[in-house]
């Protein structure tokens, strides 16, 4: 049999876990899970690096009109830069570090607070979110999802993650403050706008959301209060909780499992083998199979109902599965309310905008008392629809309602809002007032169970760009 | 069964156990400088992060690291290391104890911003690379504890494909930054280390490039 092969020092022995204390096998199953992650992300790290390395040499050889000197010198910036994001790594930084300036919102799982870092002085807003609720929730998923988007995108339309940390208790984003407050608090204060001002703002959501599928991610939860304004007034998407990637841990069941293994739940069979199977973890610098898998993923449609219904698909409740053309969807209701003043389904109760978003062809209506040119209702009505004849951002680009349009320099030109601020930390375009009861400083925390943090795994994050935000 | 004249191997050194990897391939992407990259920032990022490595799995197996179990800092059938105190005596302490001065010692060289600077603009003192030699040297042995004295037990708990790689990788990056010293990983010819035949093993295996 199969012991001919065996080489002559083969041993078998047997394992057991019976000398141990209880949480041994726990524990070491959470060693071996971080040290798996460890590698998976030096792997990764070490071809990011490569390819920013490589990016750069090819751009500079290409360049014929820069002095070699020159070249040089941005090598060098590079080199500084990546050290500097080494130095970060062994740099911890926990809540001592930032100091609440206010309070300036709130969400399912925690607040929003303007904070000052307290060596830099730099402002951020810290998103804190509370891992025993997310667990209730099992929203693990999404937020690991949230983490992954911000984190990994430069896009100017996407709100930046500058860094995470987190205590048995919370999560803690730490992201650019937006002073500029967000759409759902201008449109409370302006209740409708012009047909220009929403050309401006639905333009730059056509480019925010294109920008996020190309990320690869369905945004899944466009909503006026995650459209943030920044302090020239134009906009960013933020709260990226319910988006779904493609990446294996942004499916829930991965977390449970995670969870199951780690509560020592062995299979017999594995238990019985005598070598320990692994997945091996190639040192290699070819992203070939990481785009191979994504590509496999990618096709996969995700299934799930969650967050207010207002402006959300109808197939997303349907459970059929969907695409990205849901967040299309979602962008006509809010045109839709930005020229009528209330989103076109709302109603009395949730249950009754399920219905009515359901059967949107009975409901999609647009009152005699408001005027929209022809454009502007031709476009919602042809976002608001079955997702077979919706439009895709190419036809949307080019509907008669954004004609004028400059697609390539809309981010550059005024804002029809530009903020007005006194300061840094001005909090005026936030409903401040409304947030008293919540505590100025995070309490931190203490005490939860060890395994409940495995689920966290991975979470903690430092961006690559520092140098120029002087973490 | 073990075969003939396995009796006294240990298991370490034992199919399947020495080629069990969490990582396969070569070390050289994960170890090798990256271009333009300080050099000193790199060795300092990643002596940090074999240090929590280590750590974690210490911590596991530390129930089984006891005064009792382990009256000295063995590394091999005929080898205890020592410790040199404040009076720069060597004296022989147990493992446990040696281990907790080690990593303690460790951590408090990381923490301290005038040896592992973390601040922007700050520089590595003068001596850090003797400094890293150092730190290097005592973590070997605490690798070198583990596998002469702890195996088993980290068979028990089916880590050895995940330790084995952190301490390949350990070795691949001091010998490529020259705080390996071949003495450290051998021993003296009475006294081996034990670990000092699963280093040959491994490179004859190519598992550790010559
Ligand atoms: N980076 C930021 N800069 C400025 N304000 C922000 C920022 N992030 C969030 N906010 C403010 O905080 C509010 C709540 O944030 P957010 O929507 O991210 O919370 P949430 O927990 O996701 O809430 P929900 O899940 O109910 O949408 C936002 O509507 C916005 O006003």
């Amino acid at each position: 049999s199969s012991s001919k092969e065996k080489p002559a020092d083969y041993v078998y022995f047997e394992r057991t876990t019976a000398g141990f204390s209880d949480d041994a096998v726990p524990r070491a199953k959470a060693a071996q899970l971080k040290l798996e992650h460890f590698y998976k992300v030096a792997v990764d790290a070490a071809i990011e690096r490569n390819t920013r390395r490589v990016e750069l040499e090819r751009k500079l050889a290409a360049d014929t009109t820069m002095s070699d000197e020159r070249k040089q010198r941005h090598l060098i910036q590079l080199g500084k830069r990546e050290s500097a994001f080494l130095r970060l790594r062994r740099t911890k930084l926990g809540l001592d570090d930032f100091r609440t300036v206010k309070v300036i919102g709130k969400g399912a799982f925690g607040e929003v607070r303007v904070v000052q870092k307290s060596d830099t002085g730099k402002i951020y807003a810290m998103k804190t979110l509370r891992k025993e609720e997310m667990l209730k929730k099992d929203q693990l998923a999404h937020v690991r999802a949230e983490r992954d988007v911000l984190a990994e995108s430069n896009s100017p339309w996407v709100v930046q993650l500058y860094y995470s940390f987190q205590d048995p208790t919370y999560l803690y984003l730490i992201m650019e403050f937006l002073p500029g407050g967000d759409l759902m608090t201008m449109l409370i204060k302006y209740d409708t706008f012009s047909e220009d001002v929403t050309r401006f703002y639905i333009a730059e959501c056509v480019l925010a959301i294109e920008a996020v599928h190309k990320l690869g991610f369905i945004h899944r939860d466009i909503k006026p209060d995650n459209i943030l304004i920044d302090k020239d007034g134009h906009i960013k998407l933020s709260d990226f909780g319910l988006s779904t990637g493609f990446h294996k841990q942004h499916d829930s069941s991965y977390y449970q499992r995670l969870l199951e293994s780690a509560n020592g739940a062995t299979s017999p069979t594995s238990a019985a083998r005598n070598s320990v199977m692994v997945n091996a973890i190639h040192l290699t610098m070819s992203n070939k199979d990481q785009i191979a898998t994504w590509k496999a993923n990618r096709r996969k449609l995700a299934y799930s109902t969650v967050g207010t219904p207002d402006y959300i698909a109808p197939e997303i409740f349907l459970q059929k599965g969907y695409g990205n053309e849901c967040d299309w969807w979602s962008l006509g209701a809010i045109m839709f309310e930005c020229l009528v003043g209330y989103p076109p389904f709302c109603s009395e109760s949730t249950h009754d905008t399920y219905q009515k978003i359901i059967h949107w062809q009975t409901y999609l209506i647009f009152p005699d008392d408001v005027h929209l040119s022809r454009e502007a209702e031709d476009i919602i009505r042809r976002l608001i629809t079955s997702p077979e004849r919706r439009l895709n951002v190419d036809q949307i680009k080019h509907h008669p309602f954004f004609y004028g349009v400059n697609w390539g320099s809309i981010r550059t030109i005024e804002a029809p809002f530009v903020p007005r601020l006194r300061s840094i930390t001005d909090t005026s375009y936030f409903p401040t007032d409304e947030l008293e009861q919540v505590p100025e400083e995070p309490t931190g925390g203490d005490a939860s169970a060890a395994n409940k943090d495995l689920a966290f795994l991975g979470y903690t994050f430092k961006r690559f760009t520092i140098s120029s935000h002087a973490f | 069964t073990p075969g003939p004249g396995n009796a006294q191997k240990p298991l370490y050194l034992c199919s399947p156990f020495a080629d069990a990897a969490l990582v396969v391939g070569n070390f050289k992407t994960i170890v090798m400088q990256p271009k333009h990259v300080d050099v000193l920032e790199w060795v300092a990022v990643n002596i940090f992060d074999f240090y929590q490595n280590l750590n974690l799995f210490y911590g596991v197996l530390a129930e089984c690291c006891t005064q009792q179990s382990c009256p000295t800092m063995s590394a091999g059938p005929q080898l205890n290391y020592t410790w040199i105190n404040q009076d720069r005596k060597s004296v022989q302490l147990p493992a446990p104890t040696y281990i907790d001065y080690v990593m303690t010692w460790v951590q408090n060289l990381l923490d301290d911003e005038n040896v592992f600077p973390t601040r922007s603009g700050r520089e590595f003192p003068p001596n850090f690379p003797s400094t890293v030699k150092h730190v290097y040297r005592q973590l070997l042995r605490v690798f070198a504890h583990l596998y002469h004295a702890h195996y088993p037990q980290i068979l028990h708990l089916r880590s050895e494909p995940h330790f084995n790689s952190l301490f390949a990788h350990f070795l691949a990056f001091g010998k490529e930054y020259q705080l390996l010293d071949m003495k450290d990983v051998q021993g003296q010819p009475g006294s081996p280390v034990g670990i000092g035949a699963l280093y040959d093993k491994w490179k004859d295996k190519g598992i550790l490039s010559a």
